[in-house]
């Protein structure tokens, strides 16, 4: 089970458009990601605090007839986003030392 | 249509004041030409909530923005806020330590800096003494700290004979990659000063042929949303239809120009918000008062421009008898509501029947690139 919970780079903007799809916009770079209303659900919930299961349990509880191999779909979408520096993870960073966040 | 949630874009009058008061400058004398500038601090309290609403890009104007002693306070808060912006200017003010900041920031799209002569005496006949070698040197400035430039030239009747000369001094001589064309509209201080400044049918005629030749010669790096260049693509378009006897053209034949309000809002200098910088008079609304996004989505005047696009042009006198109306968008509003008083109006100065009838004649449609 994937244990690393991916939190949203805070600077990305959301822009929720029409129909429940919506727009990922990087202002640093003026670059726009288009994502489909299950994109959304999942942008919402990296927030640190759900890994990619945790995630999918949350779409099965929201929607009907997901996938069965939605799990992996969802890792692969979020690890589309690492790879775009829209999501970072936190890590630990020592003792005294406070966490920070990679991406 | 659907609507967007909220506004994606915000043009924002800066300031109200300026050093220079061009001839045709659409802003002072209209209702755009608000004063009180409002402080820096609430420009800042009002970016927090575009970022709330998710507007991605802002555009500083004015007035001349470059005269607010706070700038950089303004757009560290654009910044702060996640957002871009792009900045109209006479840029006369710009320094290259401005233009470092501006490059710094990362987050700008574009400076437009208004450019209306290869040679000073057709630029400063309208902008005034000197203007176009201070224009000139922020230009240069932005070029080298690695802004985007963007040029506009307004074509006028002080500059319709130099369009060949600026179209090189531009792209051969300064190396921009391309500039864009409008002419003034009868607007603010242009309908006061409209003999000097608006182009007579046969120097129209002229223009449109002269940009498109342009156009096609630079492998279309000359662009127009409006002016002369637009007018002669989309009018060449019309012609061929009405040739042709098509019964319509999409998104034509009713007032469908233009949807600006359906992405974006404004904001003048004294906090009210407008549709449209050209449409400054129709008062929506204050920054900081009211909320945006419920403006946005249920202003009863708001949603009335965007149900403009419904009014079939064959509805109005002005457009009885008239074979181009089912390829006709009837134009800018703000346009029309400054010559006829109506928002709901097709525009008189951008009508094709009209400009024929006074003697105007299409280019060779041979130049369109």
């Amino acid at each position: 089970m994937d244990v690393k919970k991916p939190i949203a780079n805070p600077l990305i903007v959301l822009r929720e458009e029409f129909d429940d799809w919506a727009i990922l916009f990087d202002p640093d770079t003026g670059n726009a990601f288009g994502l489909n209303p299950t994109g959304v659900f999942v942008w919402k919930l990296l927030d640190g605090r759900h890994n990619p299961d945790d995630i999918v349990n949350r779409l099965r509880e929201e929607a009907d007839d997901v996938p069965e191999d939605a799990g992996e779909h969802a890792r692969r979408f979020i690890a589309s986003l690492e790879q775009q520096g829209l999501v970072g993870y936190e890590i630990e960073q020592g003792p005294g030392a406070g966490t920070g966040v990679r991406g | 249509m659907k609507l967007m949630r909220t506004p994606k874009k915000v043009d924002i009058d800066i300031t109200n004041r300026c050093n220079l008061r061009c001839r045709y400058c659409y802003h002072f004398e209209s209702a755009g030409d608000a004063d009180g500038d409002l402080p820096a601090e609430e420009w800042l309290r009002f970016f927090g909530e575009l970022n709330r609403c998710a507007v991605t890009e802002v555009t500083l104007a004015g007035g001349e923005p470059f005269l607010r002693g706070d700038l950089r306070e303004i757009i560290r808060g654009v910044v702060e806020n996640r957002m871009r912006f792009a900045i109209l200017t006479n840029g006369t003010l710009i320094t290259d330590e401005l233009a470092a900041f501006l490059a710094s920031t990362k987050r700008c799209n574009y400076v437009q800096v208004s450019i209306d002569g290869s040679v000073p005496d057709s630029h400063d006949a309208m902008r005034g003494r000197g203007s176009f070698e201070r224009a000139l040197q922020g230009l240069l400035a932005l070029k080298r700290n690695g802004v985007r430039a963007a040029v506009r030239v307004t074509i006028h009747r002080k500059n319709v004979h130099d369009l060949e000369g600026i179209a090189r001094f531009l792209l051969e001589d300064i190396g921009l990659g391309s500039f864009g064309t409008n002419s003034a509209g009868a607007m603010g201080l242009c309908r006061k000063n409209a003999e000097m400044v608006q182009l007579t049918t046969e120097e129209r005629t002229m223009a449109m042929e002269t940009l498109l030749r342009l156009s096609k010669k630079y492998n279309g790096r000359i662009q127009a949303m409006a002016g002369p260049l637009a007018e002669a693509r989309m009018w060449l378009e019309m012609e061929d239809a009405r040739l042709e006897g098509r019964p319509s053209m999409p998104n034509r034949g009713a007032l469908t120009a233009c949807g600006c309000y359906r992405s974006g809002l404004s904001v003048r200098a004294d906090g009210v918000i407008a549709p449209c910088t050209m449409l400054s008079q129709i008062e929506l609304g204050r920054i900081n008062r009211d909320d945006l996004a419920t403006l946005w989505r249920e202003h009863g005047l708001l949603n009335a421009l965007r149900e403009r696009g419904h009014i079939p042009l064959s509805r109005f006198p002005f457009c009885e008898d008239c074979d181009y109306v089912p390829y006709c968008t009837g134009n800018c509003p703000g346009l029309s509501y400054a010559l006829v008083g109506e928002v709901n109006h097709p525009s008189p100065d951008a009508c094709l029947r009209k400009f024929l009838a006074e003697g105007g004649r299409l280019p060779d449609r041979a130049l369109l690139c």
